[in-house]
């Protein structure tokens, strides 16, 4: 397996990172991590001239908070970083948890959680527990910067709405009047297997009853889906376990799963099914702050 | 983890978990594979692979890549020997490249050899083949359609081998049966994985080829590679590097050795070629999927008093070892229960995929899962307990099967009862929560195999041992092949025992056509035992030598001088002693060198009936093992919790290695069981040749395991020896699916036991 030939470019500000992948333009792929892009390299997946590489760019690293913004996670932190940062543990372990859930140790020492998101993988582990909590990305460009919700950043498997010479830069998840979240994975082994289905929902509550719901679906849609529905199911509702498996239900047949190698439509609707039940009863029993 | 029970005070170095001779070099990365090896002016090889299942190659045009700077030659079948190859002499079916047809994605059509691996790589881009495509033969149970289209011209209906063995009346026995089942069970096309992929280096210079190599067996490849190119067996050396697991993949010649010898002699520079992940999965050789048919009868106790096996196996494209699987599958199942009425009905077919051969437990894995199966269902039937049905079938020590395998040694229902004990099964069978199960499966497996895979003369092992002139070091040659297993350690400490000196005392020279006595290698579980018993001779022959020339020196009768980690003492005369040193030294002074030399040959094993050989070995091993699992029934996911195998493999020579190999072949068996499956596209494409979607048990997966032995002494092995590296992981699938159905009342026929497969079984169950 041998990786094409590319140049190699390693700009030494974001900016200059920008202006070198509006030059390129198609030509130039963003190499962050490398245990996506690579690998599709080797496999002839990926055909870049240019690497522009961000190893350089240590203000896209590591994780703070900002009272009045929320905690914000640079793009170039490893998941490994994720799972081990305080900030993270302390206020959304449920993020850590879910970086935890991916590859291997080896692999969440290099690959990063912008590589999660930019690579648009409709098995994504990260997306649906940001998307939960609301989180935005931060995108730089050679024209600027602008904000979006994760929510809104995909738009198809590999495709997102980053322009031809813009770099997520952050990830912000902002200040929760949630009270609780989780994400649940199925996978078809412990470890280095993609999810089947990932669910993550988050809950706000007031006593018995939800004031708001997020359930997001990863691995049934395209991208990673808001199960709409099944969120109208509770919110605003006084909990109760015929609830929670009202909303699986609706949660399951809201999703568009695929039939492929690691498991058929029908079986992923189940697994919808159950592991949203599961997802929201954690997230309402175990809470996250 | 218990010691070794058999452990016989009587021996100073076997016995005992002495570290492995290479552990030093694995662990710091000092040892080097074939593919960390670079020699001076080496180029870089590479294999053009057919993107079609089944097609006519029309053209190959090889301009473009002769023209790319730095490439040193391209070739395809007009440039190689046509020579049909294979490892089943009966079958020999392959060339080097495909000559008019190619019949699996990834069957080899073409290579180069450049400068260095991009070159090969871009080169092997730019060779135009022109291809008819022709419609695949995907499908194992049509392959023998009048309407499927025929892989090769000389095996009609696509039929590799056609089986039929028939022993007593099993018509006769099932019709007088209290109670018969028929059931049909199903396995897949799992692979090796072993984490090495396949590489050879081979060098061409003044008419001889060496080739160093990931191999289990330089033999064969030396055999196989001078029949090929038509060179005399001298002219061919194979030596064997450090091997990064075998597991039956490399015991036949892949491709990477002709490929690279051929492009070898070719340039007249050394050529080394490595697979990618790919490549070693369509290449494959290894599990055969199988379609098993059992009807076996039972008396209203539970006697089996007869059983009739049918199978059809998916072959895959070529013979590879196939015919032996084949006969394997069948030839297994009347081992480890006694019952005299067998018929065994078999078909090997060929279809456009990948084509299978041996695999860790050979043919006899997915058979022993359907029985294991059936006679759990058979128990439950008759309202029996699941071990003692098997204690009322198990085979005795001193008995013949119907397929007349001689059975020596067998604490097979002592395993029994040990499993039963250290499980707790009489306190959880039926007693756990309704998400527990717990289940058992047993085993059994050959010790080496009682005939070479073809037709020669030859011992199957040979062994010298040569003293070092100062009588401080002994230096061990062996042909026996060390892939990991541990087959050097065993060796050196079996060598030091037989002589009488210590482990660290022995020196390895190992696995090279040239320098090291001829052994058949590393399959069929053969070397403890094989070349064990050749190199206990070879140390025996040094131990007397020695003696004899000590009794002088002490002035003493030699039959009164004894010899223990090098110390020569006359029997009650604790003053008269001399070290092992000075008398080695004395004798290279008077007589020369000090050698030993011993090989092994297995007596005549076997009936005369047709594939009678196939099964046939001096010893047999007996394995029991129980497993606990929990099942999620929402999800159908299981989880192994708990694994207690107790295994009858003879005297340990080392527990650490044993237990080692115990737990390799049973988490390699539940990735059979639970895991692993090679699958297609409509097309015969492979889908899932990698590492992320093949999957294979990781650490986080795998159960706990107890790993215990019952006390047993093999009369046909040295020192007492039997096998223990593939037999346990025949158990594991049975052993599992029984757990299962304990657990949640389902019960799964065709492995693997995925969760979705479990869950359709479950909402299955609830619409009944």
């Amino acid at each position: 397996m041998i990786v094409p030939q590319f140049e190699y470019l390693v700009p030494q500000s974001l900016q200059e990172a920008c202006a070198l992948l509006g030059q390129h333009g198609s030509k130039a792929k963003v190499l962050s991590g490398g245990s996506d892009l690579i690998v599709k390299m080797k496999n002839g997946l990926a055909k870049p001239d240019y690497l522009v590489s961000l190893k350089n760019l240590d203000e896209l690293k590591g994780v703070r908070y900002e009272a009045g913004t929320g905690v914000i996670i640079g793009s170039r932190t490893t998941h490994n970083q994720v799972i081990a940062n305080p900030i993270l543990r302390e206020k959304y372990p449920s993020v850590c948890a879910a970086a935890a859930t991916m590859a291997a140790y080896q692999i969440r020492n290099i690959g990063t959680i912008g590589g999660n998101l930019v690579n648009a993988v409709p098995s994504a582990d990260m997306p649906p527990i940001l998307i939960a909590l609301g989180a935005q990305a931060r995108i730089v460009g050679t024209a600027g910067e602008r904000v979006v919700r994760v929510e809104d950043f995909f738009l198809g498997p590999g495709r997102t709405v980053l322009g031809q010479d813009e770099i997520l830069a952050e990830l912000v998840i902002p200040d929760q009047a949630t009270t609780g979240s989780n994400y649940v994975k199925f996978g078809l082994r412990r470890a280095g297997a993609l999810a089947v289905v990932g669910v993550a929902s988050s809950v706000t509550m007031a006593g018995d009853v939800a004031k708001d719901v997020r359930i997001i679906l990863g691995a049934v849609a395209p991208i990673p889906m808001v199960a709409r529905e099944a969120e109208n199911v509770l919110r605003g509702k006084k909990v109760s376990d015929d609830l929670i498996q009202h909303a699986g239900k609706v949660a399951a047949v809201e999703s568009k799963p695929i039939n492929d190698i690691r498991g058929s439509a029908e079986y992923r609707r189940n697994l919808v099914d159950v592991l949203t039940r599961r997802s929201l009863k954690a997230a309402i029993e175990k809470g996250h702050v | 983890m218990s010691e070794a029970t058999t452990q016989n005070k009587e021996y100073s170095v076997i016995g005992r978990s002495f570290p492995k001779v290479d552990a030093r070099d694995k662990a710091t990365g000092r040892a080097r594979y074939t593919g960390d090896i670079k020699v001076p002016n080496m180029l870089y090889g590479k294999i053009l692979r057919s993107p079609h299942a089944h097609a006519r190659i029309l053209k190959i045009d090889t301009s473009m890549a002769e023209a790319l700077p730095g490439v040193k030659a391209v070739i395809t079948a007009k440039d190689v020997p046509s020579t049909m190859y294979g490892i089943s002499p009966a079958r020999y079916d392959e060339t080097i490249f495909a000559i008019e047809k190619v019949l699996y994605v990834g069957d080899k059509v073409a290579a180069v050899a450049a400068v260095d691996d991009e070159t090969a790589t871009k080169a092997l881009s730019l060779i135009d083949v022109e291809y008819e495509v022709l419609p695949p033969v995907l499908d194992p149970l049509r392959a023998m359609d009048d309407d499927q289209p025929q892989l090769h011209p000389q095996y009609p209906r696509n039929i590799s081998v056609e089986i039929h063995q028939n022993f007593g009346d099993v018509d006769k026995a099932l019709a007088e049966a209290y109670h018969v089942r028929t059931d049909t069970f199903s396995g897949t096309r799992t692979s090796h994985v072993p984490m090495e992929p396949h590489a050879a280096i081979s060098k061409w210079e003044d008419g001889k080829l060496t080739i160093s190599c990931s191999t289990q067996s330089p033999h064969y490849f030396q055999y196989h590679i001078a029949r090929v190119f038509g060179l005399k067996m001298g002219d061919v050396r194979v030596m064997k590097t450090f091997v990064g697991g075998g597991f039956g993949g490399k015991l036949e010649a892949s491709g990477a050795e002709y490929v690279s010898a051929a492009l070898a002699m070719k340039t007249g520079r050394p050529v080394k070629i490595v697979f990618d992940r790919w490549e070693v999965f369509t290449h494959h050789r290894g599990r055969h999927p199988q379609h098993i048919t059992l009807t076996t009868g039972v008396t209203k106790e539970g006697k089996i008093v007869g059983c009739h096996a049918r199978f059809i196996i998916d072959g895959g494209a070529y013979t590879s070892l196939g015919i032996a699987s084949a006969y394997y599958a069948g030839a297994m199942i009347p081992l480890i229960y006694m019952f005299d009425d067998y018929r065994f009905d078999g078909f090997r077919v060929h279809t456009n995929l990948p084509s299978c051969g041996a695999q860790r437990g050979h043919g006899a894995p997915q058979p022993r899962f359907a029985f294991e199966s059936q006679l759990d269902m058979i128990a439950k039937d008759l309202g029996m307990d699941p071990i003692e049905i098997r204690r009322l079938n198990a085979r005795k020590p001193n008995t013949m099967t119907p397929n007349e395998f001689q059975v020596n040694s067998c604490a097979f229902t002592e395993a029994l009862d040990k499993a039963r004990n250290i499980s707790g099964w009489d306190e959880k069978k039926g007693k756990l929560s309704s998400d527990k199960g717990i289940g058992i499966g047993c085993g059994g497996f050959i010790s080496g195999n009682g005939y070479a895979i073809y037709r020669t003369r030859l011992p199957h092992s040979g062994a010298v041992i040569k003293v070092s002139e100062q009588g401080d070091i002994a230096t061990l040659y062996t042909g026996a092949v060390d892939i990991g297993q541990g087959s050097d350690t065993v060796l050196a400490q079996m060598a030091a025992e037989a002589i009488g000196i210590n482990y660290e005392d022995i020196k390895l020279v190992t696995a090279d056509t040239e320098t090291t006595p001829h052994d058949f290698g590393a399959y069929a579980s053969r070397q403890t035992l094989m070349s064990g018993w050749a190199v206990k001779q070879a140390g025996e022959e040094i131990r007397k030598q020695v003696l004899e020339l000590a009794a002088e020196m002490l002035e003493a009768n030699v039959e009164d001088v004894d010899i223990d980690r090098r110390v020569i003492y006359v029997k009650g005369s604790p003053d008269k002693v001399l070290p092992f040193e000075r008398v080695a030294n004395e004798f290279f002074i008077m007589r020369g060198p000090l050698v030993g030399r011993g090989k092994y040959a297995p007596p005549k094993l076997g009936g005369k009936f047709k594939g009678a050989p196939v099964g046939t070995s001096p010893a047999y091993s007996f394995a029991a093992q129980v497993s606990q699992v929990e099942v999620d029934e929402e999800t159908g996911q299981v989880m192994v919790t708990d694994v207690w195998d107790v295994h009858d493999c003879g005297q340990v020579i080392n527990p650490m290695l044993l237990h080692a190999q115990v737990e390799g072949a049973l988490f390699m068996g539940m990735g059979e069981a639970m895991y692993e499956a090679m699958v297609f596209d409509a097309n015969g494409k492979p889908l899932n040749a990698n590492l992320g979607e093949y999957r294979i048990p990781t650490a986080l997966d795998v159960p706990h395991v107890v790993s215990d032995l019952v006390d047993s002494y093999e009369p046909a092995g040295p020192f007492g020896v039997k096998e223990v590296g593939e037999g346990a992981t025949l158990p594991t699938m049975g052993s599992y699916a029984n757990a299962i159905y304990d657990a949640i009342g389902v019960r799964i026929y065709d492995m693997p036991l995925t969760p979705e497969k479990v869950w359709r079984a479950i909402q299955e169950r609830k619409r009944m």
